[in-house]
């Protein structure tokens, strides 16, 4: 049985056509099913729960962005199937995971085709798309072997799974994160020194890991998948084949 | 179009991106502290200090320093190493490298201006039967003296 989570924003009327045309779709390919509308305040791990006592063996989340980290974060451990239907503007997962938007993403749904992903784990919670730490004094412990810091004091943090991070480099290639590559990849950006609009940075270094620690003597700010805290210690692990889901076949992994 | 849709359709995707090499990036203003493995290539512009070790290329650019000792597969000096080098296969020391300590590796690359205080000792010569036929094929220690040349 199939469970369709539509995020809150798609109440608006802007995407009933849409929403129309995919479960249009959806009953076309056989695979409709029950759907519930996520509020501000769900808690979607119980929520998938109880819809696996009740039958359910695929979850698919109908949204964006935030609505795949706002589920996935909180129910990346439950052990089912998931889907994804992008819709509205802020897709950038659904392009790593070769998922077109909208309608046409229901024929990626019907086909089935399964891919375990790793899922990044900080500080007792799971992370889809991307972790940030804004250029602050940090210092770095990878895998409890070295320590990295910055001779200029203040270093930018970014770690990306789900969510690409493209580095563009002069007359190479640009790097993009792939998001099951057996680690995670940290990129830290030293802030070379400060300008009228923020930081000027360096190239950024980069350092695949399984394991880290950023500490620092005063609180930092983190930004874990859109939601914002401070911090003094976070520990970041890689979760490998966490995540149970249905992919496109023009996935960039 | 009336196929049933399968179920077990590849789960294993695991041996694709084995393949693909992570480049570790060591920026200029960075500083490691501590032994730092790699399974990919290390492309160092900062500072080490500790011991650094990859099978595949090691890259120290020019203006970067290691203090410790290195192994890699293959190995392009620019920058300075306070240590022992032990390299696999190839070794390059461009115009500006400075190696303080001793260096194996099976093929040296010394261009003009490279500074090196320590012993040098190659693999060829510790097995002179084993590596007879490479020797006829290639010269064991490369000269240079600008460094426009690249061999």
């Amino acid at each position: 049985m199939y469970v369709y989570l539509y995020d809150n924003f798609l109440r608006q009327k802007k995407y009933e056509s849409t929403l129309k045309a995919i479960e249009t779709r959806l009953t076309d390919f056989g695979v409709a099913g029950k759907i519930v509308r996520l509020q501000s305040f769900t808690n979607s791990e119980i929520l998938i729960q109880d819809e696996i006592r009740r039958g359910a063996k695929t979850i698919v989340i109908v949204g964006d962005d935030d609505t795949v980290a706002k589920v996935l974060s909180r129910s990346a451990a439950t052990d089912i199937l998931f889907g994804f239907i992008p819709v509205g503007g802020n897709n950038t997962v659904a392009e790593v995971l070769g998922i077109p938007i909208g309608e046409l993403a229901c024929t990626v749904l019907s086909q089935r085709r399964k891919v375990k992903l790793d899922i990044g784990w900080v500080n007792n919670r799971y992370f889809i798309s991307q972790l940030h730490v804004p250029a602050s004094d940090i210092k770095i412990e990878y895998d409890e072997k070295f320590t990295v810091s910055s001779l200029n004091g203040k270093m930018e943090l970014v770690v990306c799974n789900l969510q690409p991070f493209v580095w563009k480099r002069k007359g190479k290639g640009d790097i993009v994160v792939h998001p099951q590559d057996g680690k995670l990849e940290a990129f830290l950006r030293p802030a070379k020194k400060k300008k009228w609009f923020g930081n000027k940075y360096e190239d950024p270094s980069i350092f695949p890991f399984e394991e880290m620690s950023v500490s620092s003597y005063k609180p930092f700010e983190m930004e874990v998948d859109g939601k914002s805290s401070k911090e003094t210690r976070i520990t970041i692990r890689l979760a490998k084949s966490k995540i149970k889901m249905i992919v496109g076949k023009d996935r960039k992994f | 179009m009336f196929q049933k849709p399968s179920v077990d359709t590849s789960l294993s995707n695991e041996e694709k991106y084995h393949e693909d090499e992570v480049e570790t990036v060591v920026g200029p203003s960075v500083h490691v502290e501590g032994d730092f493995n790699s399974a990919g290539n290390i492309l160092i512009k900062g500072s080490v200090a500790g011991k650094v070790s990859t099978n595949k290329l090691l890259t120290l650019e020019e203006g970067s320093k290691v203090t410790a000792d290195i192994k890699a597969g293959d190995a392009i000096v620019s920058g300075e190493i306070i240590g022992n080098a032990k390299i696999e296969n190839r070794l390059e020391l461009t115009p500006t490298a400075r190696i303080t300590g001793d260096i194996k590796c099976d093929i040296l690359v010394v261009h003009a201006g490279a500074l090196v205080q320590g012993k040098v000792s190659m693999t060829g010569l510790d097995a002179p039967e084993k590596n007879s036929n490479q020797t006829s094929t290639r010269s064991r220690v490369k000269s240079k003296k600008g460094s426009d040349d690249s061999e």
